[in-house]
């Protein structure tokens, strides 16, 4: 004979006794962990690469055991064009045009980091006034690109409004981009020596009408998802984190702030003008998706003040050193890395003393980010796997290059 | 920012490694130069010293003309120091994995093998990563973007 439940699943309404009206078993409340009993089959999920929360072309191979989530798998390379290689075949001045194609919504710090492993293999003085313009730019990217992630994040999460209102900010941000560099996104705009174009006065007043309006806007997206008690509910205690599986997989940037470690590149290895600035770095120890998305609420403020400062006190002078049309590196290597709104960007360059790169590694950071969500995934449910891999904000042109 | 090279030489003869090559590079810091052989050992080493250097930046290969040299960026964040460990592979052989010290390396070292041939032995999961099975390694120097035929026809 089979002593099984039927119908019920063991466990049903066993936890704890029904004593008032709000009572939610706990089997509910998770995946029952009856399901071995009604004998399960597991089941082998592809999500994506067409999949509208996997922001870009990635599949994730997801086994499952009715809705917990035992393996999972990441397969990725639909987005490869092969930009390290590609680098090797341009001059110095042209592979610029290539780091903008790696992550694609925050081009000017891929620029940038590419600008400052030459910079540094040559031993270029950049002036001033470049270096202040290349922090005003990085971190009107920055609030664009967190602007982009807090409008999918909430859509991962099930809320629609605030990618509206995101994308109403991100367009003021787009506008100020193109009016400076000529361009919405593929910018080119940081280069070996400094910038392309100083910055104009009509861009200057578009900073300024911008600056007038986003801190009530901020504090409306903090009430709008944030301060929204389902999103809440949504978020809170799901996809942690530790420090030390944040460690061991090599997570960096607002991801690895929010599980307790404050490395940030901008305070930790000061670049471009970033030791003049003031500014705080948001960080939590919470580790879980809450933790993530108020470290970079928190991280967007932070920029609108580092804004504030470099066009108050943006100083005179050239915006581009005096370098050389072609540009030819001495045979060296050197390591550069700037904080990307992704995490930490790093580009290692190895000149052989011609007027290509011999070798430019680009570091994803969105790659090892996709390692340490693939990581935490078994045990979570299907459901909470979207709002994760929403969480830890992964780019897949950055990933696959 | 740069770790002391005679703290490091200590580190690494502590655990029986002797006569290991430590160069002060310049332009990019403290280069340790490990063999296939020992690299694990060095690493374990490096990872267990006090304040030790516990996160893996990142793991890539440069095609130098004669080798192929893998690169581990390490970095201690208790000591605020970066430090390179490189090993030269010959052309086709076999990269054993290091994911059991640094569980970070799992993709970077699929996507190594794959770019540069090597083989990949004690991984868990060795296939190829970015590029479809079958392709030919990518960041060789012997695969140009063009050949000297395609570059006439251009």
């Amino acid at each position: 004979m089979d002593p099984r439940h039927l119908v019920e699943h063991a466990g049903w309404l066993t936890d704890t006794p029904p004593t008032d009206v709000g009572f939610v078993p706990a089997s509910l409340r998770r995946a029952p962990m009856g399901v071995d009993a009604l004998d399960t089959e597991r089941l082998i999920v592809n999500m994506g690469p067409q999949h509208p929360s996997t922001h870009g072309v990635l599949r994730v191979l997801l086994e499952l055991d009715g809705e917990e989530v035992v393996a999972a798998e990441s397969v990725i390379g639909y987005l490869h064009r092969g930009i390290e290689k590609l680098a090797e075949h341009r001059r110095y001045n042209a592979v610029g045009t290539l780091m903008d194609r790696g992550d694609y919504v925050s081009g000017i710090h891929n620029e940038l980091a590419f600008a400052l492993a030459a910079e540094a293999i040559m031993e270029i003085e950049v002036p001033r006034r470049a270096q202040w313009l290349r922090v005003l730019m990085a971190e009107l990217n920055r609030i664009a690109s967190h602007l982009v992630w807090y409008g999918t994040f909430g859509l991962d999460t099930g809320a629609m409004g605030q990618f509206l209102y995101a994308v109403r900010d991100r367009e003021a941000l787009l506008d100020i981009l193109e009016d400076v560099t000529g361009q919405r996104m593929m910018f080119n705009y940081v280069r070996p020596g400094g910038v392309v174009a100083d910055i104009t006065p009509t861009a200057v007043e578009k900073i300024h009408a911008f600056l007038s309006t986003i801190d009530t806007h901020l504090d409306e997206h903090d009430q709008l998802l944030g301060g929204n008690e389902i999103f809440q509910g949504r978020v809170r205690g799901v996809g942690t984190i530790d420090l030390e599986t944040a460690i061991a997989f090599g997570l960096t940037g607002a991801n690895l702030r929010a599980s307790g470690l404050g490395f940030d590149v901008r305070k930790d290895r000061p670049y471009a003008a970033y030791d003049e600035m003031d500014f705080a770095v948001p960080m939590s120890s919470d580790g879980d998706c809450l933790a993530r998305y108020l470290v970079r609420m928190g991280e967007m403020r932070e920029a609108v003040r580092i804004v504030r400062q470099c066009i108050e006190g943006l100083p005179e002078g050239e915006f581009m050193a005096k370098v050389p049309k072609v540009l030819r590196p001495p045979v060296g290597e050197a390591y550069a890395a700037v904080e990307s709104p992704r995490g930490e960007l790093g580009v290692h360059l190895v000149s052989d003393g011609s007027d290509t790169p011999y070798r430019m590694r680009y570091r994803p950071p969105a790659l090892y980010a996709l390692q340490a969500a693939e990581a935490i995934l078994p045990g979570t449910l299907l459901a909470d796997a979207v709002v994760i891999l929403g969480s830890v904000d992964v780019v897949l042109g950055e990933i696959d290059r | 920012m740069r770790p002391d090279t005679a703290a490091l030489a200590r580190t690494l003869s502590a655990v029986g490694l002797k006569g290991i090559e430590i160069d002060d590079v310049a332009s990019l810091g403290v280069v340790v130069r490990a063999t296939p052989s020992n690299v694990h050992t060095v690493l374990r080493a490096l990872k267990e010293s006090e304040d030790g250097f516990e996160f893996l930046v990142d793991l890539f290969g440069i095609d130098t003309g004669d080798a192929v040299d893998v690169v581990y960026h390490l970095r201690s964040f208790g000591r605020d120091e970066d430090l390179y460990v490189k090993i030269d592979m010959d052309y086709g052989s076999d990269l054993k994995s290091v994911w059991e010290i640094f569980p970070a390396a799992l993709m970077p070292e699929r996507e190594c093998a794959e770019m540069f041939g090597l083989t990949l032995s004690g991984h868990p999961n060795p296939k190829h990563l970015l590029l479809t099975k079958g392709s030919e390694p990518l960041l060789l120097k012997e695969h140009p973007i063009r050949t000297a035929e395609e570059v006439r026809n251009r």
